[in-house]
């Protein structure tokens, strides 16, 4: 088997070639492919430049010979092969690198602001360009999840998860650069380790270590709940507190174990992932369960994209697993990702890739993957010296990752913009 | 060889005389060689009479009896005495006589069709007389109807072993019984019969024997203890007896047979019956049988014999033999081993290259025979008649013939035996999942060992004491160092109370223990078990207690110091019951008798629950459900009843010195690690051996511990390894705990020669931690 019939096709109309089977080598890999699509399309318009191209058989990225990934993917070396050309993911560009004080456990970003929570006790906002904007302290321990409610005009409302068992929210107004604290959100047991804010941004839930799903009011209000609590004195010595108490709208328990993650999926479905080795979906309006993923590890994060419709987890294993949340069959794992050395502590999906998704360990890799590739990642963003704690993918394609080393890195990506179809 | 003369006797009288003949058959010499005695009976007849030979038996018998019986017995007697010929034709006569009656007897009953017409009459009479006599009689008597004398005849008509000697009543008793009596039994008047008098010495006795000419011929009648004397006839008569002839000379054993029926057709039929009707009529009921028969076998009923099958039937011989069985026919045979055919070194005319070359020869010459390659030296010759005969021919072939000869005929059976078939069946670590396989996570943070781990109930935080004095707080899942304690010395012992409700953790250093509030986890459990700490009440009256209770304050207190336990010794250990209120603290000391103490916090009480201790305490362990206190020491491990406070049970660890024990949340096994490298599990209802002894480290163990939930149990040792085994409990007792090791987890760096100080399991998740001397505690997931 020296040569292969193959027909090439594309999506992108700027790289259109002619529809006829070709005759190319077996051995040839991607570089030798892409020569080809250059040539031709040198021959076709001769005003073009040198284009790196990706190729698709059958959905599946050629990442060796032609030969070989069609003996592993068992495909008829007969026929003519139909093969799919992308221009090629331009790798991640670094730009910035934030330096924190401490340990950084989350991070979230918007169009204009990129919002952290540190080991330090203090979330951080900075702006794009990696200058400190504000600094929101006011927890008395470790700030373990971040999330933006509401950006309209110059204020914002911000949530921050902290390990003293509360969550807050603030108010910050990016004109006067003030922040305030509106409320203080009391009732966990334990640890809050994940919020989300729903689609809507008038709620928003929490997870927590003490098991529970909590659903909280994300509109900030001038009255204070009150807090059925035994002991009146012990509220009293907490004067210094920061806002006003708030207390949840819902509690949802059924986990066995800590919750380590939580989403929306959309406006009434909450997905949580936990330390029981289970994610479970529920309604958000009755707190009823609709369904359980099982797994066999702790999930340590997940993430949803809407353009697939899939779950990606992250476990306290080296894989990234791929769930179908609407699967009944609750055990059924679609795609392992397996190229991380460590835990795998954060995943996210890119907001407007349906293949792509990020995904950060402890290994100190943050991996670029694209689910038509699942043998290995598109790329390897190695800058961390340490722990990779969080990692988030903004609109705009700036991939951000924090870790153990203090550093915030962001990275621009801009893959999807020439073939956003493909 | 008819009797030709008839006695005078009467018939009855004949009868009589029958009679008592037969008491003498037994011994018939024996009534004559009474002889040299009988005159003397004769004479006097008296009873009183010391002689007791069997005439005066015949004669008190004969008495009834007609004279002239008597005289000829007298007859006789006197002629014995003699011993002369005369005597011989009497006794002869005499016998005739007595044979005669009973041959004509016989010969009347059984020769009835040809009896002679002279003797008819007096059968008649007889017939009638003799009637009462049996038909044995008859039958004997024809047998020996050519008996001359009737002596012989009814010596054998009336020979039973058990009939009555009537010359002695005493029975067929053995004469012995008599050996101390005078007499020798009694007559059938009912008299003594005395024994005869016998003086004779030895001497006399052999004087008679060289003297007496009749001194062979002499016998003892054991009846009467009297000497009898045989005649001639009848040592004739023993003589024809001991050459196995017939005791009578006449008696002729060859006599010509008669037959009875003639084996010719006689005119005259021996019945004249006519024959019977049915004899030529054939069987109705016969034919019917047939008739039902030949249906059934036309209706195929019953079936006609089966034919016979013509092949011949031979016997297998080998049938039984088993083909597969070692000794079989064909598997003995064993092939002679083949010759090695001759090569080209062998040929008269070899190519060059395998002619040796002059040093080859040399060394060819120098080596031993055995070791040499070839035999023999290659030649070359220049034509075929050049060759000269071989040299070793015969040699050869004679080895040749030694090698078949000596071949050995048993084929030895080499016992295959797979080693891997002698390894016990042991589930694959594959199946036993999950399981803790990688390091996930360094805690990173300590300057020196790091002694003593433990994890919080809810297993979200980690404590670890180390020799730098210091306790670090970590978070497990980030690794993170949320917190530092200071403490004023190396740390041996960490212990968070499994209670979680209770926010406490046990510290050990020098002779102290901390009780701290690490404030870390749920506010309110913490400030509800601070309060719980300082709302305590002194009791009104103080006990004196081995162990001073103090509560921390100031900056003690600030770091999370509630209460500080000070021990009289170093304290080693540290670990809570689990309810969390109790806590064991062991002061390792030998010959002490405050090894162990119990304290109860809330009470702040503390008890020395022994007397005394045996051995240097290592280690103690609470029961995790009964009230059951595991002390370890150097090599045993006691179970105490702590309620009924008595020994329960003492285990025999087998081992040298045992550093470390751990109880399984059951409660009825026990894990014990010891510095000779060696593991022993012991199912406590099993036996107070261990059940299981795993000797995977290679250097001594420092710590055991058993997972809370999953079937795992983990070992750490000075070699830097932890080893995690499965080890499943079964509730059914009559299951063996299964004990499988499933991983080696290798990842400390050894430092002054320590490995791993600690292990221990997450609470929930089938996770192991380590500490270890390089400082840094470890995570195995």
């Amino acid at each position: 088997m020296s040569q292969v019939q193959a027909r090439f096709f594309t999506e992108n109309t700027k790289y259109l070639i002619d529809d006829v089977p070709f005759s190319i080598p077996a051995a040839s890999e991607v570089v030798d492919l892409s020569g080809v699509i250059n040539k031709l399309l040198e021959a076709k318009n001769d005003g073009h430049k040198h284009v790196e191209f990706d190729f698709l058989v059958r959905g599946q990225f050629l990442r060796t010979s032609l030969a070989n990934h069609m003996e592993t993917e068992n495909i008829s070396t007969e026929e003519v092969v139909e093969i799919e050309y992308v221009e090629k993911f331009t790798a991640p560009q670094p730009e910035e690198c934030i330096m924190h004080d401490d340990w950084i456990s989350s991070v979230e970003a918007d169009s204009e602001w990129i919002l952290t929570g540190s080991f330090d006790k203090t979330a951080r906002i900075w702006s794009m360009e990696g200058k400190a904007v504000m600094t929101v302290a006011g927890h008395t321990d470790v700030v373990k999840d971040v999330a933006w409610v509401k950006r309209d005009g110059l204020s914002s409302l911000l949530l921050t998860a902290s390990l003293d068992q509360t969550i807050m929210l603030w108010e910050w107004n990016s004109e006067r650069n003030k922040v305030k604290a509106r409320h203080c959100c009391r009732g966990h047991a334990g640890s809050v380790d994940t919020v989300a804010v729903d689609p809507t941004r008038t709620k928003f839930c929490s997870g927590s270590w003490d098991k529970m799903l909590k659903i909280w009011s994300a509109v900030p209000t001038e009255e204070e709940d009150e807090i059925e609590e035994p002991n009146r004195p012990r509220k009293k010595q907490k004067t210094e507190q920061m806002g006003l108490t708030r207390t949840p709208l819902m509690t949802f328990s059924g986990h066995n174990e800590a919750v380590s993650s939580v989403l929306w999926m959309d406006a009434e479905e909450l997905c949580s992932a936990s330390w029981d080795h289970t994610i479970r979906l529920w309604d958000a309006e009755t707190g009823g369960q609709k369904n359980t993923i099982t797994g066999s590890k702790v999930f340590s994060c997940i993430s949803y994209s809407p353009l697939c419709r899939r779950l990606a987890s992250g476990s306290t294993d080296r894989h990234v697993r791929l769930w179908d949340p609407r699967s009944k069959d609750g055990y059924l794992v679609l795609l392992s990702l397996t190229s991380h050395n460590g835990w795998v502590t954060a995943v996210r999906w890119s907001p407007s890739h349906e293949h792509q998704l990020v995904s950060g360990s402890l290994d100190n890799v943050v991996k670029l993957w694209d689910t038509r590739s699942c043998k290995a990642p598109l790329y390897d963003l190695a800058a961390h010296e340490d722990k990779v704690m969080c990692v988030d993918w903004t609109e705009n394609g700036l991939i951000l990752s924090g870790g153990a080393d203090n550093k915030l890195y962001t990275y621009r990506y801009s893959a999807c913009v020439s073939d956003a179809g493909a | 060889m008819r009797p030709t003369h008839s006695g005078t006797m009467s018939k009855v009288k004949n009868k009589k005389r029958n009679l008592e003949e037969n008491e003498d058959e037994q011994l018939p010499i024996f009534d004559k060689d009474g002889g040299k005695d009988g005159h003397l009976d004769d004479g006097d007849e008296d009873q009183g009479d010391l002689s007791d030979s069997e005439e005066s038996v015949f004669s008190g018998l004969e008495d009834s009896g007609s004279d002239s019986d008597d005289e000829e017995e007298e007859e006789d007697d006197d002629e014995e005495e003699d011993g002369t010929e005369e005597k011989s034709s009497d006794v002869e006569e005499d016998k005739a006589a007595d044979g005669d009656g009973d041959d004509q007897l016989s010969a009347k009953e059984v020769t009835e069709p040809q009896t002679d017409g002279q003797h008819s009459k007096e059968n008649k009479k007889k017939k009638k007389t003799a009637g009462k006599e049996g038909g044995e009689e008859s039958v004997v008597s024809a047998r020996d109807s050519g008996l001359q004398t009737s002596s012989q005849v009814d010596e054998y008509e009336h020979d039973t072993s058990d009939e009555e000697d009537i010359r002695n009543t005493v029975g067929n008793i053995p004469m012995e019984w008599y050996k101390d009596y005078p007499h020798i039994g009694y007559d059938l008047d009912g008299k003594k019969i005395f024994k005869p008098i016998r003086n004779k010495d030895e001497l006399d006795e052999f004087l008679d024997k060289m003297e007496n000419p009749d001194y062979w011929r002499t016998v003892q009648d054991k009846m009467t203890g009297a000497d009898i004397r045989l005649s001639d006839e009848q040592v004739d008569l023993v003589h024809r007896l001991q050459e196995g002839k017939f005791g009578d000379v006449n008696f002729n054993e060859y006599e010509p047979a008669i037959d009875f029926f003639s084996n010719e057709v006689m005119i005259h039929p021996v019945t004249n019956r006519p024959q019977d009707k049915r004899s030529f009529i054939p069987s109705l009921i016969e034919k019917e049988k047939v008739g039902k028969l030949v249906h059934a076998i036309k209706m195929g009923w019953i079936k006609p014999r089966r034919p016979k099958e013509t092949t011949p039937q031979y016997y297998d011989l080998w049938a039984k033999e088993d083909p597969n069985s070692i000794l079989g026919r064909h598997k003995m045979h064993v092939p002679a081993p083949k010759l090695k055919l001759p090569g080209h070194e062998e040929s008269y005319n070899p190519p060059p290259e395998y002619l040796m070359s002059e040093e080859e020869r040399l060394a060819w010459e120098q080596q031993d025979p055995e070791d040499r390659k070839l035999s023999f030296l290659p030649q070359k010759f220049a034509c075929l008649r050049a060759v000269p005969a071989y040299s070793r021919f015969i040699h050869e072939r004679f080895e040749r013939c030694l090698d078949l000869y000596l071949c050995p005929r048993q084929r030895k059976m080499r016992v295959n035996v797979n080693p891997e078939d002698l390894i016990p069946k042991l589930p694959k670590p594959k199946d036993l999942q999950p399981f803790p396989t990688t390091q996930s996570l360094v805690y990173r943070g300590h300057s020196s060992l790091v002694r003593s781990i433990s994890t919080s109930p809810s297993g979200q935080w980690l404590v670890s004491g180390s020799d730098d004095c210091t306790v670090r707080f970590w978070e497990v899942s980030t690794a993170r160092c949320l917190k530092t304690v200071e403490v004023g010395g190396a740390v041996k012992g960490v212990a968070w109370n499994p209670n979680p409700s209770i926010c406490l953790v046990a510290i050990s250093y020098d002779d102290t223990v901390v009780l701290l509030n690490p404030g870390l986890g749920d506010r309110l459990v913490s400030t509800a078990t601070d309060q719980q700490i300082s709302s305590y009440e002194e009791p009104e009256e103080v006990k004196e207690q081995p162990v001073q209770w103090t509560v921390a304050e100031g900056e003690g207190h600030e770091q999370g110091h509630r209460l500080i336990l000070k021990h009289p010794k170093a304290v080693r250990q540290v670990t809570w019951h689990g309810k969390g209120d109790y806590l064991a603290c062991v002061m390792p000391d030998n010959g002490s008798s405050l090894q162990v103490v119990i304290h109860q916090v809330s009470k702040r009480r503390t008890q020395n629950p022994f007397r005394k201790n045996k051995g240097l305490v290592q280690c103690v362990s609470f029961h995790p459900i009964r009230p059951y206190f595991f002390v370890a020491t150097q090599r045993y491990v006691r179970v105490y009843n702590l309620i009924k406070q008595e020994l329960t049970k003492k285990l025999m660890a087998n081992c040298k010195w045992i550093s470390s024990m751990a109880t399984h949340p059951g409660g009825d096994n026990v894990i014990c690690g010891s510095y000779d490298c060696r593991l022993a599990w012991f199912d406590l209802d099993l036996s107070t051996k261990p059940y299981k002894v795993l000797r995977h480290h290679k250097k001594a163990l420092r710590s055991v511990a058993y997972h809370r939930h999953y079937p795992l149990f983990a070992s750490g040792s000075d070699d830097g390894s932890v080893i995690v085994c499965h080890g499943m409990v079964y509730n059914d007792l009559l299951q063996n705990p299964l004990i499988v090791p499933v991983k080696v987890l290798k990842g400390h760096t050894i430092t002054h020669d320590l490995g791993v100080l600690d292990v221990t399991f997450h609470p929930t998740q089938p996770w192991v931690f380590s500490s270890g001397a390089d400082g840094t505690v470890r995570l195995f997931t």
